[in-house]
C-alpha cells in the first residue's frame, strides 16, 4: 500500500512537473531543438522531392556516405567504395544488417529501386551521372556512369541522397515525408507540423552509426522535439527563460547577450554561407563591364564585416567559402574593396560626379535599383551596401520582396542590382547561380557569356577525376570573376547556442554542420 | 464637395474643434498632434544630423547629450530619423484617409441618394471589401502595386473606403427622407443642388471625425507595412521599418525599437483621444439641419 501511494505521488509529481516545463530533470532524455531561422517552412522530409530539407532530415535518413567538417567523405551506408582509373564505374560495398524503420531490410536491391525514384524529380541532376546500377550481389552495387563525375561521392553525402524506404515511398505517394517518413536513420519521425513543429523519437534498433560519432549504437537522447521559431529573437528568449535547450542558429548580433548568460554555451563553426550582390549584366548601366567592376570594387567587405556582424565570421573576396580549395583563384580575380579604382572606372565610363554626389552620363543620373528581402538581416546588409555605392557615386534605390516571392520576382529580369545569399559548400554553385540555361532565377545575374559556357560544361561533366575537376571549376569560377556578374561580400558563422546545464555536446564537432554525428554522441545531464 | 461643405458651415466646424481643444485630454492630444507635425515639417531646422548619413563607428550608441535618443544600427541619429519618419508617417495617413474620405463620400452619397441598382452594385463590393480586415487588403494591394510609398498609400486609401462609403450612406439615406429634402425637391432643385448643398453639408461631420479616428488606425496599418518592409523604402525612415529592425537589437540596443514605438503610440492614442473629444462635442440632434 505504501510503495502505492510513493507510486501515485511520484506520478502525481512527474504529471505537475509535465505541466511547468520549469523542470526538466524529470525529462531529462529529451531535449528541444530549435531549426536554424533559414530552414523554417520546410514543407517536407522527402528527400527526393524537396528543394529545402532541415537539419532533422539526416536524423532520420542515413546517407551512403558522411562528409566531415574538412570536407573529406567518410563511410557510412556504405562501407566502403572503388572508383574505376577512368571513372566511368564506381563499386560500393554495402553496410550488413541495416533495416528500415518498417522492418524492411536495407541492401544492394535498395538501392536501384531508390534512384529510379528520381527520375522526373527536380533533384534528379544529383544522380544524372548515373547511367545504370547493377547488383553484384546482396551487399555490393555497381554505378555503371553515363560520364566520370567526380563530384558522385559529394553529392552522396548530401541529405538529397538520403536514402528513403522504395517501397513505404511508393505506397505513400505525395503524404511521404509529410505524415510518414521511412528511413534507416537513428530516429522516427513521431510528428511533423509544418512551419511549427517536428518530433523525433529513437530508434531502438540503431547499430549503424557512422565513424563520425563515436557512439554507433543507438542514440542516447530518447526523443527530439525540432520547433520552428521564424524570429530570431523570440528563439533566443526561449533559451534564455530555458524553454528550449538549444539553437541550430544564432545571429551575430546575440552573441554577445548569449556570452554573458552563465548556463549557455556557443559554438561558431565555419558555415557555407556567402553573402553576395548579384549585377545584372543585361540591364543597362551594368551592360558597361566597367561599370559593374566600379560596383563591385565599391563594396567595403572588410567594414561590413566589422561594423554588421562584429567581426564575426570572415570577407568574402571570391563567390565561393574559403574551405574549398576552388576558392584559391589568382589573386588578380579576387574582388577586394578599392574605392579609387571604383571610381576611376566610372569615370572612364563616361560617369561624372555631379554636385549632389550622384554621377551622371549625359544629363543621366547614375541611378539603379537594390533589391533585397525583406528580412531584417538582409536589409540592414543593403541599407550598408547602399551608403558604400553611394559613396563613389552610384544611387541605389532599395525595394525590398518578401522572401517567398522574390525567386518569382527574378524570374522576370527586371533587377539591377540585387543582396543575397546562398548555402552550399560545393564549386558547382558556380554552375547554379552562372548557368546560361537558368536566367532570372537562379541565374539573377543574366549572366550568358559563350566562353563561360564552355569552360562551365568542361567543369560539370568535362572532368575524369576530382583534381580535374578542381582545376576546371577554379578555371570557370577565375573566368566568372572576371566578368563581375557580383560583388562577394561576407562569409558567416554557424553559430549554435546550448543550455550547457540540460546537454553535453562532444567536443568536437563532426560533419558539416550540428547534424547526425553531433546527435548521436549528444547526453542530457541527468 | 468639400470646398462648398466647408463655406456652408465654417462656424460649426470652428467651434467643434475648438471646443474639443478646451477638453482637457483634447487639449493634450491635441497639443502632441500639432508639436509633431510642427517638428516633422521643421526637422530639417531642428536637428543638425541628416536622416540617411551612416556613420558605422557611432552605431548603437545609447541615448546622451549629443543623440538625445541614441544611435540606430548604422550610427544614424534616433531623433533624427523618428522625426523624418514622423513626415511619413502622418502625410502617408492624412493623404491617403482624406482620399478615402473622399472617394467613399462620393460612393455613399451616390448610393444612399440615387438607390436602386446603382445602390446594390456599390453596397455589394462595398460589403465584400469590409468583410475582409484592413491589413489583408493593404497587404494584398501591397504585392500587386509594389513596395513604397505609393503603393502603401493606395493600400490604406482601399482598405479604409468601405468604412466612409457606409457611414455616408447611411447618413444619407436617414436624410433624404427628411421634409426639407422633399421641400428642396418639390421646389424643383437639381440632385446636385440637392446632394451637395443639403445632403452632404449635413452628413459630413461624422465621416470627418470618424476619418479623424481612421487616421490613427492608417498611422498603424503604415507602421504594419513597413515592418514587414513594404511601407517606405530605406533609407527614407519610417517607424514601422525602424521598430523591425530594432527587434533583433532588442537586447543590444532596446532605444532602437522602443522611441519609434512610442512615438507611434503617443501619437495614436492622441488622434484617438482627440477624435473622442470631437466626438463629445458633435451632438448630431441640436444642429441645425439647414441654413
Amino acid at each position: 500500500m505504501r510503495k502505492l501511494l510513493a507510486k501515485a505521488a511520484l506520478a502525481a509529481g512527474i504529471c505537475f512537473a509535465g505541466l511547468c516545463a520549469a523542470v526538466p530533470a524529470v525529462f531529462a532524455q529529451e531535449a528541444t531543438i530549435v531549426f536554424n531561422t533559414n530552414e523554417v517552412g520546410a514543407p517536407t522530409y522527402n528527400p527526393i522531392k524537396a528543394s529545402m530539407l532541415n537539419a532533422a532530415t539526416g536524423l532520420i535518413y542515413d546517407m551512403l556516405v558522411e562528409q566531415d567538417a574538412d570536407l573529406s567523405f567518410h563511410p557510412h551506408l556504405a562501407e566502403s567504395w572503388e572508383e574505376a582509373p577512368d571513372g566511368m564505374s564506381w563499386v560500393f560495398h554495402l553496410k550488413k544488417g541495416v533495416t528500415f524503420h518498417n522492418g524492411e531490410p536495407f541492401n544492394a536491391q535498395t538501392i536501384p529501386a531508390w534512384l529510379e525514384l528520381f527520375k522526373e524529380s527536380d533533384n534528379a541532376y544529383m544522380s544524372e551521372a548515373i547511367d545504370k546500377v547493377e547488383v553484384v550481389d546482396d551487399y555490393t552495387v555497381k554505378f555503371a556512369m553515363k560520364h566520370p563525375d567526380p563530384n558522385l561521392l559529394y553529392n552522396l553525402s548530401s541529405t538529397f541522397m538520403a536514402i528513403p524506404e522504395p517501397k513505404a515511398y511508393k505506397a505513400l505517394g505525395d503524404k511521404f515525408g509529410v505524415t510518414e517518413a521511412i528511413g534507416t536513420g537513428p530516429y522516427k519521425l513521431e510528428t511533423f507540423n509544418v512551419g511549427s513543429e517536428t518530433v523525433l523519437v529513437r530508434n531502438d534498433a540503431y547499430t549503424w552509426g557512422s565513424p563520425l560519432s563515436k557512439n554507433t549504437g543507438p542514440a542516447k537522447i530518447q526523443k527530439l522535439t525540432f520547433r520552428e521559431i521564424p524570429e530570431e529573437s523570440t528563439a533566443f528568449l526561449e533559451l534564455k527563460t530555458g524553454g528550449v535547450d538549444m539553437l541550430l542558429g544564432v545571429p551575430t548580433d546575440f552573441m554577445g547577450e548569449l556570452k554573458s548568460e552563465p548556463n549557455i554555451a556557443l559554438l561558431t563553426l565555419p558555415g557555407s554561407e556567402v553573402a553576395y550582390m548579384s549585377i545584372n549584366v543585361t540591364s543597362a548601366p551594368f551592360t558597361d563591364i566597367k561599370v559593374r567592376e566600379a560596383a563591385a570594387f565599391a563594396i567595403n567587405q572588410q567594414e561590413i564585416l566589422d561594423s554588421i556582424y562584429g567581426g564575426v565570421g570572415s570577407v568574402a573576396n571570391t563567390f565561393l567559402i574559403s574551405a574549398l580549395p576552388e576558392s584559391q583563384v589568382d589573386p588578380k580575380y579576387l574582388v577586394k574593396y578599392d574605392p579609387e579604382r571604383s571610381k576611376t572606372l566610372l569615370d572612364e565610363a563616361g560617369w561624372k560626379m555631379a554636385d549632389d554626389g550622384i554621377r551622371a552620363k549625359d544629363g543621366t543620373p547614375l541611378k539603379v535599383s537594390l533589391w533585397t528581402q525583406s528580412d531584417t538581416s538582409f536589409r540592414r546588409l543593403s541599407e550598408v551596401v547602399q551608403a558604400q555605392l553611394k559613396a563613389v557615386g552610384i544611387d541605389a534605390e532599395i525595394t525590398s520582396f518578401d522572401s517567398s516571392s522574390i525567386r518569382d520576382q527574378y524570374k522576370s529580369g527586371k533587377q539591377q542590382l540585387a543582396v543575397r545569399s546562398y548555402e552550399w559548400n560545393n564549386a558547382d554553385i558556380v554552375d547554379w547561380f552562372f548557368g546560361g540555361d537558368r536566367l532570372g532565377y537562379p541565374n539573377t545575374s543574366m549572366f550568358n557569356d559563350p566562353k563561360a559556357e564552355e569552360l562551365r560544361k568542361k567543369a560539370m561533366s568535362g572532368s575524369a577525376n576530382s583534381e580535374q575537376r578542381q582545376a576546371n571549376f577554379k578555371t570557370y569560377h577565375e573566368y566568372v570573376l572576371s566578368q563581375f556578374p557580383m560583388a562577394p561580400i561576407y562569409q558567416p558563422t554557424v553559430n549554435v547556442a546550448y543550455n550547457k546545464d540540460r546537454l553535453v555536446l562532444p567536443e568536437h564537432i563532426r560533419g558539416t554542420e550540428v547534424g547526425p554525428a553531433t546527435f548521436m554522441d549528444m547526453t542530457v545531464k541527468e | 464637395m468639400t470646398a462648398a461643405a466647408s463655406s456652408a458651415r465654417p462656424a460649426l466646424r470652428d467651434h467643434l474643434v475648438a471646443r474639443a481643444f478646451r477638453t482637457k485630454t483634447g487639449a493634450i492630444a491635441g497639443g502632441w498632434l500639432v508639436l509633431l507635425a510642427l517638428a516633422a515639417i521643421f526637422a530639417h531646422v531642428l536637428t543638425p544630423y541628416e536622416y540617411d548619413v551612416q556613420q558605422l563607428s557611432a552605431a548603437y550608441s545609447p541615448p546622451s547629450l549629443s543623440h538625445w535618443l541614441g544611435t540606430d544600427e548604422f550610427g544614424r541619429d534616433l531623433l533624427t530619423r523618428i522625426l523624418y519618419g514622423a513626415r511619413i508617417s502622418l502625410s502617408v495617413s492624412v493623404i491617403s484617409i482624406g482620399l478615402s474620405v473622399l472617394a467613399g463620400m462620393v460612393l455613399g452619397a451616390a448610393a444612399g441618394y440615387f438607390g436602386g441598382r446603382l445602390d446594390r452594385m456599390i453596397t455589394t463590393v462595398i460589403d465584400l471589401s469590409w468583410s475582409f480586415p484592413e491589413i489583408l487588403v493593404a497587404l494584398i494591394l501591397v504585392a500587386i502595386i509594389g513596395p513604397g510609398v505609393t503603393g502603401t498609400m493606395v493600400a490604406i486609401t482601399v482598405a479604409y473606403l468601405a468604412q466612409f462609403a457606409r457611414l455616408t450612406r447611411a447618413q444619407v439615406m436617414a436624410i433624404k427622407s427628411e421634409t426639407f429634402i422633399e421641400a428642396a425637391s418639390g421646389l424643383g432643385a437639381s440632385h446636385r443642388h440637392i446632394l451637395f448643398r443639403h445632403l452632404l453639408p449635413n452628413a459630413i461631420t461624422p465621416v470627418l471625425v470618424s476619418g479623424m479616428l481612421a487616421t490613427g488606425d492608417a498611422i498603424i496599418l503604415e507602421a504594419t507595412l513597413g515592418f514587414f518592409g513594404l511601407g517606405a523604402q530605406p533609407p527614407t525612415p519610417s517607424w514601422g521599418a525602424m521598430m523591425s529592425s530594432g527587434t533583433a537589437l532588442l537586447f543590444k540596443a532596446p532605444w532602437i525599437i522602443i522611441f519609434p514605438g512610442l512615438a507611434a503610440a503617443i501619437t495614436v492614442v492622441s488622434i484617438n483621444l482627440f477624435g473622442d473629444a470631437l466626438i463629445a462635442g458633435l451632438d448630431v440632434r441640436s444642429r441645425p439641419r439647414t441654413e
